[in-house]
């Protein structure tokens, strides 16, 4: 961020794993940092102001983000974290219980973006980060509501950015899968929490708008596997580069 | 398709606030002819109502002008005119594209470079052996002159004198060159040539982002927006109501009695006391030829000449590379030249720096258009050759700078606009390249590539090219009722309450980019609306 203007950043999970330590890693760079939690985790922990709010609600999500501006500042950093993820055989899922896991994952992100982004308009600036998954490209089992409703998050992403990348190429929007598998269980080689939150915490305070709707996965650009002969083109043509690493960064 | 505006009375919204009461003057569109004359009249003390096609948007809006995309709705949303331009050329060709055309507030000038040149004496009118086309626009040249100084000084122009001019150069000085840009200078003087810093409408405030070619949040580039709509706003007698689109001039006793504009599908009736229509030269004739309620030829066109005598400039580009030992300028817009402006009694036109390097792509992209022209095309992969080529003359060479030269069109009867028969929210173009044109085309070329060095430059435009972001002439003003739109005041001669603000009024195209004129036109002419009411004041006192 700018220098002149105070970064406050809101998580919309605070509440363990992955969002506590990405919410640690953010105020030990100097961050304001705010996140949404249950209504029995509300209080003051430590450096992270925690506001009870559901995100699946978006009035709820409205008088939270009004919390956070005036106790905080106005949010310059958005990071989707809140999911569920009900492991149930679709056969048992029911109309309502489907859409209540899209309307977290999804309507959770949306409610967020429709809060922050009309004082990001306002300054030509701002960073949202989604933390999504592969769930879409290849879902488990007993996963239908959280592969679907993550996989539309990622079409979010790219939404964010059809609109407003020309427009506002200040406010930078990327896709993080941060690789610790939570909340699977039994998947080994999941990063941990704590590592996985300082890559993070360099994404979030990374805003060229070059970066905008790159999709990153752990601690890199993620791309898609391009074919030898455009790998040629661009390199003759000099469009080639390094993917962006988040430690060169630091 | 559209609903009585029987409910107007009880309805909240904007657009029927507005249409309940009466303006002094309502200005069709935002760009260069409507946000000057706007200003300048609500400076005067009149209630203005801007119309504005499209949207308010965001002021932090970095939006860059491009062709895509081509959906409706989100050309709308970014600024762009939305809708196409269909174009029949008399080769027989038939072009659809969408013309470099802004729509939104401040028009297509929220996008331009910001080039606001001067033209010369002999733009306007007949100077000693060198005959006007026309005989000469109705107002002279002279009675101009203070309105460029008023249109260079609301929009903070700067640069230097033009060294073969005796017009004197803007009252702000230019920002200072970098040192390639100085070499640049030097090399085309030690060659005869005499370049000067380009006038433009920037203030090149600490920190400025070089926005040409796209909108700027900053307070730093003067455009129809930031020295038009914004000023006029501010004097408390301006309104503005976007997304609203002019349907129709409604005709009753020789005067515009209603504006029918659109909103969300629902029409609504505005009235004033004086109309200024300032839609753009492809688009207030087209507003006029489509409002046939009392003369089905169109409002305002007993002469015929509503959409006609339609003019573009032809741009010529021209790569320049540095001499041996000098570096790369690349992408600069610093410099102007007028050596080539006329050649022995042909009209030619300016040569600037167009603010693009010639970077591999564009020289490839030139020869693949040389080579589509010749023999060589049925040769398999010849495209990837010019390719190689243009990769490697740009290693040895550097980075070219290109110049662009602005030929001036001239007026032909034939050449004209109207509203497609299919699709009445497009224009439909027919236009012919006279055979004066073609051979002046010639001459500048020749010109060019002599004048800045055969073995420097490269003539990149292969056909003729026409620069669709510079309609003009479609609303002639003279002094003929015949053979014009508007009378010297730029009135439409049928009419006694319709003006035209935009470069729908321009007789002759000129060697420049429109941009000043237009603006010191629309200043001028509010100047005529307001001493008008001045003078009605007077009689009922």
């Amino acid at each position: 961020m700018r220098a002149e203007a105070q970064a406050v950043a809101v998580l919309t999970d605070v509440g363990g794993g992955l969002g506590e330590a990405l919410a640690s890693a953010l105020a030990r760079r100097g961050v304001l940092v705010a996140g949404i939690v249950s209504r029995e985790e509300a209080g003051d922990g430590g450096p992270v102001l925690r506001i009870a709010a559901e995100v699946s609600d978006p009035t709820d999500v409205a008088r939270a983000f009004d919390d956070i501006r005036t106790r905080l500042g106005t949010p310059t950093i958005l990071v989707n974290t809140a999911e569920v993820y009900p492991h149930r055989d679709i056969l048992d899922e029911t109309p309502a219980s489907f859409m209540a896991t899209v309307a977290t994952n999804l309507g959770g992100a949306f409610n967020c973006c429709h809060a922050v982004l009309p004082a990001m308009i306002e300054a030509g600036r701002g960073r949202i980060i989604n933390v999504v998954t592969f769930a879409d490209i290849a879902p488990a089992a007993l996963a239908s509501g959280y592969s679907v409703s993550k996989g539309a998050l990622r079409i979010l992403t790219r939404s964010l950015v059809a609109d407003l990348g020309d427009r506002f190429p200040g406010i930078v929007i990327n896709d993080w899968i941060p690789g610790t598998h939570a909340p699977r269980r039994n998947i080994p080689d999941g990063v941990e929490p704590r590592v996985a939150a300082e890559w993070g915490a360099t994404l979030a305070l990374m805003d060229a708008p070059m970066l905008n709707g790159l999709v990153f996965l752990r601690d890199s650009e993620y791309r898609q596997h391009l074919s030898f002969r455009r790998r040629l083109k661009d390199h003759v043509l000099g469009k080639s580069r390094a993917p962006v690493r988040l430690d060169d960064v630091r | 398709m559209s609903r009585p505006a029987t409910s107007l009375a009880a309805d909240p919204s904007p657009l029927a606030l507005a249409a309940r009461q009466h303006w002094d003057v309502i200005v069709i569109g935002t760009g260069m002819g409507g946000g000057m004359a706007g200003r300048r009249l609500a400076e005067h003390g009149l209630a203005v109502l801007f119309v504005e096609k499209g949207p308010l948007g965001y002021r932090s809006e970095v939006q860059r002008i491009s062709e895509e995309p081509v959906d409706y709705g989100a050309r709308q949303l970014l600024g762009f005119w939305p809708a196409p331009v269909e174009a029949r050329m008399a080769s027989g060709q038939t072009l659809r594209f969408f013309a470099p055309l802004g729509s939104g507030v401040g028009g297509s000038s929220v996008f331009y470079a910001a080039a606001l040149e001067q033209p010369e004496r002999h733009d306007l009118e007949c100077v000693d052996g060198f005959p006007h086309p026309t005989g000469g626009w109705p107002v002279s040249y002279e009675a101009f002159l203070p309105y460029f100084r008023q249109a260079a000084d609301a929009l903070s122009v700067r640069g230097d004198a033009d060294p073969l001019s005796d017009t004197g150069g803007p009252d702000l000085p230019a920002p200072p060159l970098t040192e390639a840009e100085s070499k640049l200078f030097s090399d085309l003087r030690k060659g005869g040539l005499h370049p000067y810093r380009a006038h433009e409408a920037m203030r090149r405030l600490p920190g400025c982002e070089d926005c040409l070619g796209r909108k700027c949040p900053r307070p730093c580039k003067m455009d129809a927006r930031s020295a038009g709509v914004e000023p006029a706003l501010q004097t408390g007698n301006a309104t503005l109501v976007a997304n609203c689109s002019a349907e129709e001039l409604i005709e009753t006793a020789g005067r515009i009695s209603q504006v029918r504009v659109r909103v969300d599908g629902n029409d609504y009736s505005l009235s004033a006391t004086t109309v200024v229509l300032a839609a753009g030269a492809l688009h207030s004739p087209r507003l006029l030829l489509g409002s046939c309620g009392v003369h089905p030829a169109g409002c305002a066109n007993s002469s015929g000449w509503v959409g006609r005598g339609l003019m573009f400039h032809l741009t010529e580009l021209i790569a320049l590379w540095p001499r041996r030992g000098s570096p790369s300028v690349g992408a600069t817009r610093c410099l102007s030249l007028r050596d080539f402006y006329t050649y022995r009694g042909n009209r030619l036109g300016l040569v600037q720096s167009m603010g693009v390097k010639a970077d591999a792509g564009v020289i490839a992209s030139h020869l693949k258009g040389m080579i589509d022209q010749s023999v060589l095309r049925r040769i398999p992969g010849i495209g990837k050759v010019a390719t190689v080529c243009a990769l490697v003359s740009a290693k040895l060479f550097g980075n070219a700078t290109v110049l662009v030269g602005i030929m001036e069109d001239l007026p032909y009867f034939e050449n004209r606009v109207m509203p497609h028969p299919e699709d009445p929210d497009s224009p439909l173009v027919e236009y012919r390249f006279s055979d004066e044109l073609k051979r002046r085309r010639k001459v500048f070329r020749r010109l060019a590539h002599r004048k800045l060095g055969r073995f420097r430059t490269l003539l990149l435009s292969v056909r003729p090219t026409l620069n669709f972001g510079h309609a003009s002439g479609t609303l002639r003003f003279g002094t003929d009722p015949s053979a014009s739109v508007l009378d010297a005041d730029c009135k439409a001669h049928d009419l006694a309450n319709l003006y035209v603000t935009d470069a729908s009024f321009l007789p002759t195209s000129m060697g420049v980019n429109p941009s000043l004129v237009i603006a010191a036109n629309a200043l001028r002419v509010a100047d005529i609306i307001a001493a008008q009411r001045d003078v009605f004041l007077r009689r009922a006192i």
